[in-house]
């Protein structure tokens, strides 16, 4: 199937695109910046064709339905989010250095992808809604954001060491990283964009159950975690915004936060059973 | 707040611990407290299932660990009254929160400092002074329309002491609004859940083909009687080839008063209301309609044979012996644990003696061969009656947690993304003929994003000429 060599070809793009972030790590020339920007502007451009073919494909075999539905599906455009969102903010906020510990998510996400079935199954009834697409964007966009978020507050627990130990010593490696400040301030601003989503795509997911089940909470597993890390991010919300937590104490919440996101996308599946099972690995 | 009140003795006890429990209702140690509470026993819900039937939990747990669980609740933690005390208790820090947030709120939407004074002026950002050589009507046109370019609203203007003017403009001041639409929507969609659970049921009903029903058994094991009888005209269960489902559909009719008021098909996501009252596809399934047995000499000649109907006993002409088709499992597994498929239970009534049970597989009719004996017994048709199972709701508490979860989305929307800004400019000439405008502003959120707008208008403020 062509998806399945466009997306083995972005996988080698991603790699590539981790290998060059951490050379401009190490070497700090601005080619090599370049460069790297562009292969990962590469691997997006390849995994969306990829996802497109894919999507056409499934018209192909007769079954016509959105790429997002399995564990392989949602792993892969997990990998495209992460992707596409650190793209937005290296053009945004104009910083380089953050590729190299964010870089290797595509890469790793998509390897791991690549480790699941992925021939294209047709839909079980419960998945044939027009809340499909919606539900599972909402969600995505909303972990992979939350994904960045926890990337730059390690980065920052790890900056703000450094700045505390030698305030003024040039030419160490964690100088090259953005200030503490911005790293603190992107860390929100990520989770800024992830909590409206994740918001959404609890909303629509309540609806569309309620449509085929009846039931718009039936406290199942995935919908529990679902609602735990939304109060994890609001309890981090609420603490930043009216009581000013910064720094240390924010970016370790927003590390518990994706802690929780990973296993409510994941771990739920994979450990714990309920009616998100199709999409796991079973 | 001002919670420390200096005048010692002016308040009575009493007062005191209003005020004591009021902070403590509306304390951010109560918010990220309740929330992480919430976390963990929800944490906990997840890892002990939920409302299995109780001899699975005994496979799982010691006999007294299932005991104590059962005690505390851990089995339906999420309907157990200290859940439900943790929600309450959320909901009422809410509406603590918001009644303490409301004054502040509405004075931030109506307060309005008109003058750019000193004193204003220690608090703006990006306050600056420009001077022109230009006369001051030139400068107050060109400044109204590059500044109504983020401010599409007319400025509020006041004649200064000194012959100049205050141009005050501002935006977005209802996005302050947004704190009572995330609070006050959580309360709403609580609120339909309420609705929901008192007066609405969630039940089940299955239909056979052809039949009608006028009740359903709810899950608190009542029975409602509907207003009006549905009847299952036929049920399909299709599957692709790999033998994943495809598509399950109920031909489902509303008769009332003896007359058919809607006839729709429907699907898993795509379910039936009427009055209220929803018909959701959920399951689907069969029992017997009429077994054909037969019983079979050792030689393998036909002894004897009879159609009988599921749960009648008959006799079967040419043998002594009575049969009633009594039971039926679409998955029999065998005593060594394999699958034998669609099976019938039959109680055989013998002549003389007592009757005899025993399970004949559909699939494998030379089963009951291994009982032993002269005859053994087989199933030679097994006509099956198809019925649908459905999820039957009525929720009127439902459209509160639509609307609920709207104004929550378009509530975090305005708050992340919308701010109230304001911005100030005044304008003075001097006895030269030239002009001196200072211009500064505050928003209430997003404060660099701002400050880089505001930057921008002071630029182009400079360029005029």
């Amino acid at each position: 199937m062509t998806n399945s060599l466009l997306f083995g070809i972005s996988i080698f793009v991603y790699f590539f695109a981790m290998v060059l972030y951490i050379s401009y790590l190490a070497f700090r020339s601005e080619m090599l910046g370049k460069v790297a920007s562009l292969s990962m502007l590469g691997g997006v451009v390849v995994e969306t064709a990829a996802i497109g073919m894919r999507w056409y494909e499934s018209y192909q075999l007769g079954i016509g339905r959105a790429p997002l539905t399995n564990l392989y599906e949602s792993l892969v455009f997990f990998a495209w989010t992460i992707a596409l969102i650190y793209l937005v903010l290296e053009r945004k906020f104009k910083m380089k250095t953050m590729g190299a510990f964010v870089a290797p998510f595509p890469f790793l996400v998509m390897a791991y992808a690549s480790l699941n079935p992925n021939d294209i199954q047709p839909l079980v009834p419960a998945l044939k809604s027009n809340w499909l697409i919606s539900h599972v964007v909402t969600c995505f966009v909303g972990y992979a954001a939350f994904a960045v978020s926890f990337v730059v507050s390690i980065l920052y627990l790890f900056k703000a060491g450094s700045e505390k130990r030698s305030p003024k010593s040039a030419g160490s490696f964690w100088d090259f990283l953005p200030s503490s400040a911005a790293l603190d301030e992107i860390g929100y601003k990520t989770i800024a964009i992830g909590f409206p989503l994740l918001t959404i795509g609890i909303v629509t997911g309540a609806f569309w159950a309620n449509v085929a089940w009846g039931t718009y909470w039936s406290w199942d597993p995935k919908e529990t975690w679902s609602l735990i890390v939304w109060l994890i991010y609001a309890a981090y919300l609420h603490a930043r915004i009216t009581r000013g937590w910064r720094g240390k104490r924010a970016a370790i919440l927003s590390i518990v936060g994706f802690a929780a996101t990973i296993f409510c996308y994941l771990g739920v599946n994979l450990i714990l059973s309920g009616l998100h099972s199709y999409g796991g690995a079973s | 707040m001002s919670a420390n009140e200096p005048v010692k003795g002016a308040k009575t006890d009493g007062t005191d611990w209003v005020e004591k429990i009021w902070d403590f209702l509306t304390s951010l140690k109560l918010v990220v407290l309740l929330l992480l509470i919430l976390s963990a026993l929800s944490i906990a819900g997840t890892v002990i299932e939920q409302n299995k039937p109780i001899q699975e939990y005994y496979r799982f747990y010691q006999p007294g660990t299932v005991a104590l669980f059962m005690k505390l609740g851990l089995f339906d933690m999420y309907h157990s009254w200290w859940f439900v005390a943790c929600l309450s208790l959320l909901a009422l820090n809410i509406t603590a929160c918001t009644m303490d947030r409301y004054r502040g709120i509405m004075s931030g939407i109506r307060k309005r400092n008109l003058i750019l004074d000193e004193k204003l002026s220690k608090s703006l950002q990006n306050l600056t002074t420009i001077r022109y050589a230009l006369p001051l009507a030139a400068v107050e046109k060109k400044m109204v329309e590059l500044a109504g370019k983020g401010f599409p609203g007319k400025p509020v203007v006041t004649a200064a002491e000194d012959g100049g003017s205050h141009y005050f403009f501002e935006k977005g001041k209802y996005s302050r609004l947004a704190f009572f639409m995330t609070h006050l929507s959580i309360l709403i969609i609580f609120l339909g859940a309420l609705v929901g659970s008192f007066f609405g049921y969630k039940g089940y009903v299955n239909i056979f083909e052809g039949e009608t029903v006028s009740q359903v058994e709810t899950r608190a094991g009542k029975i409602q009687k509907l207003n009006f009888q549905v009847k299952c005209n036929t049920f399909h269960a299709e599957f692709y080839p790999g033998g994943m489902p495809m598509d399950y559909r109920s031909d489902l009719s509303i008769f009332q008063k003896g007359k058919e008021v809607i006839r729709k098909t429907i699907r898993v996501n795509d379910p039936l209301t009427f009055e209220g009252v929803t018909f959701y596809q959920s399951s689907y399934g069969g029992q017997p309609d009429q077994v054909a047995i037969e019983v079979v000499n050792r030689d393998g000649s036909l002894k004897g044979s009879v159609t009988a109907p599921f749960g009648q006993k008959v006799a079967i002409p040419g043998v002594a012996d009575q049969v009633e088709a009594a039971d039926y499992q679409e998955h029999f597994h065998l005593p060594d644990g394999s699958e034998g498929g669609r099976a019938i239970g039959v109680n055989i009534y013998p002549a003389n003696g007592g009757p005899v049970g025993l399970w004949l597989l559909v699939d494998h009719p030379d089963y009951d061969q291994r009982r032993g004996g002269d005859t053994y017994f087989r199933v030679k048709e097994l006509k099956l009656k198809k019925y649908t199972g459905l999820q039957v709701n009525r929720d009127p508490g439902e459209i509160l947690v639509w609307l609920g979860s709207i104004l929550l989305i378009a509530g975090i929307m305005i708050a992340f993304f919308m701010s109230h800004k304001k911005l100030w400019i005044s304008l003075r000439s001097d006895n030269k003929g030239r002009s001196e405008l200072t211009i500064g502003g505050t928003a209430n959120k997003n404060r660099d994003a701002f400050a880089r707008e505001t930057e921008q208008m002071i630029q182009n403020l400079k360029e005029v000429s």
